[in-house]
């Protein structure tokens, strides 16, 4: 396995003493691992992935993502970073309102320079079924199919990383169930993926490993087994018995 | 108890013999819940003494006998099927006892055991996830309900653990 994440002491610290600060984080991530980061609102866990993500930076610490010290970018360096390495998917998916679904997929690759990205575009929405959508615009859109567009955006330059914050936070049971679905195909298909959820039911669904931040420290780190287990291993129903 | 109601409840549905009351009511529980083909006989006797089956026409091949829903055991069945579950809360598991004992037994490795039975908790969420979605996978939407209960339970666990956990690095703990 190779280490695609290394965080060492990372400190962040917010003026104002605004909540989310992080206090001494160290943690490793492998190329290919699922891994869910569950804590309260306010305890950090937000403020990892942005870290991780490049869109902020640590007060003291190193954050090396695929080998490169982030705190050794400049601004430029970074936006470069992020555009090259990491896919975002946020919980009130972000897609611009006047540009077409496709549209929409198409803005990293464009912003990359590649102007030809439109066939891998119409691949990708084919993959997560939003072909038939791509020319339409989010507002009509379910909230379900905007999160698969911003998910096949977040895809389209082939991240090392793929950050998931809340993903399905604003999504109803059944449109949340198709995007962690579609998350656990990426992840067979080799996609390295972090996931940030207060919701431990989401955590374990699809994650090898999740890491629990409280108060700005990781509490534990958690590696599961994820082999299938015989119903009555897992769970057993039992009456009262009486003798009468 | 319920052993009782869901042997009334599948002979409401047909006339079954003893195995076919086992194997169905253990389908139904989709594996969790294992009954022993002796629980159901003796089962079935009491019914029958009580007037709430009765058996169906001579012992067959290999003295297997049919039993069917009598009227009053209809009865007893749809009465049972309405009342809500009134009675004091089961806590079954150890680790009840143990947070108990631990402070007083081993004074200080409370942390270590709330951290390794959150551990187990995660496990377990993770275990029912995979169940919940095998059982949708196999068209149960029944026993998908019954493990969403299941998951919904251990995630209250855990978040029993970590508020005990808080308390216990607060220095609130008793």
């Amino acid at each position: 396995m190779t280490e695609l994440v290394r965080l060492t002491d990372v400190t962040k610290v917010y003026q104002g003493g605004i909540t989310g600060a992080l206090n001494g984080v160290s943690l490793s991530i492998e190329q290919g691992e699922f891994t869910a980061v569950m804590g309260p609102s306010g305890s950090g866990k937000s403020t990892l992935l942005n870290l991780i993500a490049g869109l902020d930076r640590p007060t003291s610490g190193d954050v090396v993502v695929g080998g490169t010290n982030l705190g050794g970018l400049g601004e430029a360096g970074l936006a470069r970073f992020r555009r090259d390495h990491v896919g975002f998917v946020f919980q009130f998916f972000h897609l611009l309102p006047n540009l077409t679904a496709l549209e929409n997929v198409l803005i990293p690759a464009q912003l990359k320079g590649r102007e030809n990205a439109e066939a891998r575009g119409r691949t990708l929405l084919e993959r997560l079924g939003m072909v038939d959508v791509a020319d339409r615009y989010p507002a009509r859109l379910s909230g379900g199919q905007q999160q698969r567009v911003a998910i096949a955006r977040a895809l389209i330059n082939n991240p090392t990383l793929l950050l998931a914050d809340e993903p399905t936070g604003a999504l109803d049971t059944h449109s949340g169930d198709q995007v962690m679905a579609l998350l656990a195909q990426l992840h067979r298909d080799g996609q390295t993926i972090l996931l940030v959820t207060h919701d431990a039911k989401l955590a374990t669904r699809q994650a090898s490993r999740v890491v629990s931040v409280v108060d700005g420290k990781i509490v534990d780190d958690a590696r599961l087994e994820t082999m299938e287990r015989a119903a009555s291993d897992v769970v057993r129903v039992r009456g009262e018995e009486t003798s009468r | 108890m319920s052993l009782k109601y869901g042997v009334l409840g599948l002979l409401a549905e047909e006339p079954l013999h003893g195995y076919e009351v086992k194997n169905r009511f253990e389908s139904m529980l989709g594996g969790t819940w294992e009954v022993n083909i002796g629980q159901i006989y003796t089962t079935l006797q009491r019914l029958e003494r009580d007037g709430l089956v009765r058996p169906v026409g001579a012992r067959g091949d290999r003295g297997k006998l049919l039993y069917e829903l009598s009227p009053s055991g209809r009865k007893a069945l749809v009465n049972w099927l309405a009342q809500p579950d009134s009675g004091p809360q089961q806590l079954h598991e150890d680790i009840y006892v143990k947070l108990l004992l631990a402070t007083r037994v081993a004074n200080g490795s409370l942390p270590a055991l709330l951290g390794r039975q959150k551990r187990a908790y995660l496990q377990r969420l993770r275990d029912l996830n995979q169940l919940e979605e095998r059982a949708r996978r196999d068209g149960r939407s029944d026993l998908a309900r019954l493990i969403r209960g299941a998951l919904l339970h251990t995630e209250a666990d855990l978040k029993w653990v970590d508020e005990l956990a808080a308390d216990t690095h607060g220095g609130k703990t008793e």
